[in-house]
């Protein structure tokens, strides 16, 4: 019988990389996703202030989650997948 | 992972610790777990939230094996895994908020003497193999296959003890009442787990009540600050009973509806104590504000919980000493609920 010890992670499983960052915004989607936390909205409404004075974004979409306690439901995550650029995920509190 | 001279170290290094030293998974006592739940190795029990690793019986056995569980205890463990994948559990969130919940174990029935799970003298704490390890069990599937590690995937700003183990049996013997596993429609001679997203007791001491109004009105108040005084619409929460004051209670007729509903009730206040700046910058949410044109001076009632069901009520802990403890569940709008599992005995 072998000494080794079994594994308890699944190895499977592997870690997420984050997506490449775009050189620039400059005629690109940005999505601004409130998770539905306390003040959350006046956090991306300075974000987006922000960013059409800053960049020239082809154009910024307001999505919400309908809860922050749960991830983003599937119809909302692959809406955004196929129409986004650039997401913003914000908290706030 | 292969075996050295340090090799409890080996564990810590490889982050699959709860910072205490583990039991050695060899291959053999992994086995016998598996054995022991009749169950095939290869067998899926469940994807655990939030990295949705694999939990077949073997990995579970592993984790429970590094817990220190002796092999009969896998079926529980097995169904506290269940439990705690549930949608209805919610364990993406659970595991990765800022707020501190960790799954407490409620277990229910003949199990609870087979496997000598304690239920009364220092229920929350040290001295029992079953109790200290089923909860250990829960939280390194929660790391291990769920990726919950601290400070990574989980931000909890302070988490709290419970996180190490958090496993109770009911004192189903000195009850008034049906057990909570009976009220939920298991059959007595089912064992079963209940699970709650639980942030740590609350106890509450009370020597000198006689009545059941005036032991609840005791409760009610430790209940009325959970999260914070001005919380509202909370969800399930446990309200753990000691048998002195649930002797008191049930001496009376009281039946566990009855003391919900009681407590429901008290817990109940006006719109204007729960404007935020008044008594404390937090309170009611913006949403609930609108829809009273004068909140400083409105007095419809907002329940602290949203139905009187949200208060689960268990009998547990010694049978000397007038206390009962709460302990809040983590129960934002859509968050996590009570999941209960009946155990596969064999």
């Amino acid at each position: 019988m072998s000494d080794d010890y079994l594994d308890p992670t699944d190895s499977v499983a592997v870690p997420r990389k984050t997506a490449p960052r775009p050189a620039s915004l400059d005629g690109k989607v940005i999505t601004l996703l409130d998770i539905s936390k306390a003040k959350g909205d006046h956090l991306l409404d300075r974000l987006e202030a922000l960013l059409r004075e800053r960049a020239r974004p082809k154009s910024i979409v307001r999505k919400r989650k309908p809860t922050f306690a749960r991830p983003a439901p599937d119809d909302l995550r692959h809406e955004i997948v196929g129409a986004t650029d650039v997401l913003v995920e914000g908290l706030a509190d | 992972m292969p075996a050295g001279d340090s090799d409890l170290d080996e564990f810590f290094v490889h982050g699959v610790s709860d910072g205490l030293p583990v039991v050695p998974p060899t291959r053999a006592r992994v086995s016998r777990a598996v054995h022991a739940s009749g169950r095939d190795a290869g067998e899926l029990i469940a994807e655990v939230p939030p990295n949705y690793g694999r939990a077949t019986v073997e990995k579970i056995a592993v984790n429970a094996v590094m817990a220190g569980c002796r092999p009969e205890y896998l079926p529980v463990v097995i169904a506290a895994v269940e439990a705690i994948c549930d949608p209805a559990f919610d364990l993406h969130g659970v595991s990765a908020t800022t707020n501190a919940p960790t799954p407490l174990v409620v277990i229910n029935g003949p199990v609870r003497s087979k496997l000598d799970i304690n239920c009364g003298a220092g229920v929350f704490g040290p001295g029992w193999r079953a109790n200290a390890t089923i909860g250990r069990a829960v939280r390194l599937v929660c790391v291990n296959l769920g990726g919950a590690r601290p400070g990574v995937v989980s931000m909890s700003t302070f988490a709290h003890p419970g996180r190490y183990t958090y496993c109770i049996g009911e004192h189903e013997e000195v009850s008034p009442w049906p057990s909570l596993a009976v009220e939920h429609g298991f059959a007595l001679e089912d064992s079963t787990v209940a699970l709650l997203a639980a942030d740590s007791p609350i106890t509450v001491y009370d020597q000198r009540s006689r009545t059941a109004p005036d032991v609840l009105a005791t409760i009610a108040r430790s209940l009325g600050v959970v999260e914070n005084h001005k919380m509202t619409h909370w969800g399930d929460t446990l309200v753990v009973l000691g048998p002195e004051h649930a002797r008191t209670i049930g001496d009376e007729g009281w039946d566990k509806p009855r003391i919900r509903r009681f407590l429901w009730e008290r817990l109940q206040r006006p719109v204007y104590e729960l404007v935020p700046g008044r008594d404390g910058g937090d309170g009611l949410p913006e949403h609930v504000l609108r829809k009273f044109p004068r909140p400083e001076t409105d007095t419809t009632l907002i329940p602290k919980f949203r139905e009187p069901d949200n208060l689960k009520i268990v009998v547990a802990g010694g049978t000397a000493g007038r206390f009962s403890a709460v302990i809040a569940g983590w129960t934002f709008a859509r968050g996590s609920r009570l999941v209960m599992r009946k155990i596969a005995t064999l």
